[in-house]
């Protein structure tokens, strides 16, 4: 099973090398960019078969919604970065990082229902607006949350690292063997392992959800200009779906990809290893998010 | 270390994040005077078939949803894409050899609803009239790459192209756009705006009309 993992990681590791330094991720994009366009032109005939009512129309446009967030979602962005950093840098259970891709997937959608529902037809914005508001605040909001994350997991690096450096300061007081306070000398590597809070859960989520695709705002607006709201909501979360499969696939990823890299190290050297990549992780995701806030402002 | 190698492997697209969500095919007509220099560019845009849907409907228009717009709506539509905030450059870029040429104003637009497309032309002016000495290039791109244009119609001349001149549609060389993209973005500061200050850059990414004459 160890030799497994590693391997698995270390193949898959090799091939994300190879593929990014024989330009295959150009390549990647530009089969992501072709799927996307081809999926847009099927997405008017699935809405306009429901409009008409065509039998089997739902089931066609929540097909089409699908295939709409997968390849979107295969071209560059925020989620995945974000996704598989996190699961890169700390030492979350496999379920628990697939669960949050899901998660922040479908949050996506609901802020996009809520965002449409709320401003165009509480409101009476127009579609235009909307995405100037995802633009100009939702994004810029999103970029803060993501360096927040980056600067965190840089923040929580540097306290591992330097609580090993110092490991044993002045511990005169006085507890006994039974004291119960979980006083420790250190951090085991189960204190390295230890799963995080659900801050992180809502941070990482937000980070993501918060700037909603214009594919969802299309369809949303779409679908109530032509009384066929429930059907628009539904293919938003399908979209999310969509979505999801390939941010589950970058949870999967990473995760086997930092286990694969902590097998190989045991006690100490995996005590020192993790808060590294904590570091530089983290400042991978700061500098690139930084930079992406200041542009956006 | 992989892991640090994975993690910035993951981020390294990201600078370019933005994805299309509008498809638009695009046709050049280059429209010379009868000395042979460029006086003008007609542009044709037609858009995909679900954003051309968003744009209908939000307009309340095709009521029978059956993608083809009746007279009235056709007479509803003209100039819808024709609003340009100021700071709108058209997503049109002439260059004679490698100088930028600035465009007038867009005039003269029409627009249709048919066979679930909509299709708008708008004509740019060139003054003065451009000579082709150097190689003229039409560029269609969006620097912030929310549409993506292609130049999928074949190019036209009026009244026709001038004797001893040649004309093609280049597509982008992805990995060379890639590799000056990144190359762009290493030295791009935190002060500068990428979309004023590096046009060239969205260019690497565009399709390109090119007409030469007299080279060979």
């Amino acid at each position: 099973m160890r030799r497994g993992v590693i391997l698995f990681a270390a193949l898959l590791a090799l091939g994300l090398l190879a593929l990014w330094a024989g330009g295959g991720f150009t390549a990647l994009r530009l089969w992501a960019l072709a799927g996307a366009r081809e999926v847009q032109q099927q997405m008017a005939g699935a809405v306009r078969g429901i409009a008409t009512g065509a039998p089997g129309a739902l089931a066609g446009l929540l097909a089409v919604c699908f295939a709409y967030g997968f390849f979107h979602a295969a071209g560059p962005g925020h989620g995945k970065m974000l996704i598989g950093s996190y699961g890169m840098a700390r030492r979350v259970s496999l379920i628990r990082l697939a669960a949050l891709a899901l998660l922040s997937s479908l949050a996506q959608a609901t802020v996009a229902v809520v965002l449409v529902y709320a401003l165009m037809v509480g409101l009476g914005w127009a579609r235009t607006q909307i995405e100037g508001v995802t633009v100009t605040v939702l994004a810029p909001v999103s970029h803060a949350m993501i360096l927040g994350i980056g600067l965190w997991l840089v923040w929580r690096g540097v306290v591992n690292w330097r609580g090993q450096a110092h490991p044993h300061h002045d511990h005169h007081h006085s507890h006994g063997p039974d004291c119960g306070c979980g006083h420790s000398h250190g951090p085991t590597p189960e204190q390295v392992a230890q799963v995080s809070g659900w801050r992180d859960a809502a941070a990482l989520v937000a980070g993501i959800a918060l700037r909603p695709c214009s594919g969802a705002l299309f369809l949303l607006v779409l679908s109530w200009q032509m009384g066929i709201a429930a059907a628009g909501v539904a293919g938003v979360y399908a979209m999310g779906f969509g979505t999801a499969t390939v941010t589950v696939a970058v949870a999967a990823s990473a995760y086997f990809l930092r286990e694969g890299a902590f097998e190989g190290l045991s006690g100490g050297r995996l005590a020192r290893a993790v808060p590294m990549i904590e570091i530089a992780v983290g400042l991978v995701v700061a500098i690139v998010s930084g930079g992406l806030l200041i542009s956006a402002l | 270390m992989r892991a640090v190698a994975l993690a910035i492997a993951i981020s390294l697209p990201l600078p370019a994040l933005a994805h299309p969500h509008v498809w638009i095919d695009t046709g050049v007509e280059v429209l010379f005077d009868a000395g042979g220099r460029a006086e003008a560019l007609r542009i044709t845009w037609v858009y995909d078939d679900f954003y051309s849907m968003v744009l209908v409907e939000e307009r309340g228009l095709d009521a029978d949803h059956d993608g083809n717009a009746t007279e009235a709506e056709t007479a509803a539509l003209q100039g819808f894409d024709m609003n340009w905030d100021t700071e709108f450059s058209g997503d049109t870029y002439l260059l004679s050899g490698e100088t930028p040429v600035p465009l007038g104003p867009p005039e003269d637009w029409t627009a249709k609803f048919e066979g679930g497309r909509l299709t708008s032309t708008h004509l740019r002016r060139i003054d003065p009239a451009l000579p082709l000495e150097q190689p003229l290039r039409v560029q269609a791109y969006d620097p912030s790459f929310y549409t993506a244009y292609t130049i999928a119609l074949p190019p036209t001349f009026a009244p026709a192209l001038p004797q001893g001149c040649k004309a093609e549609v280049l597509a982008p060389d992805a990995t060379a756009a890639n590799e000056q993209l990144l190359a762009a973005l290493a030295e791009y500061g935190a002060d500068q705006d990428v979309e004023a200050d590096f046009p060239a850059v969205g260019a690497n990414f565009a399709d390109e009309l090119v007409v030469t004459c007299g080279a060979e």
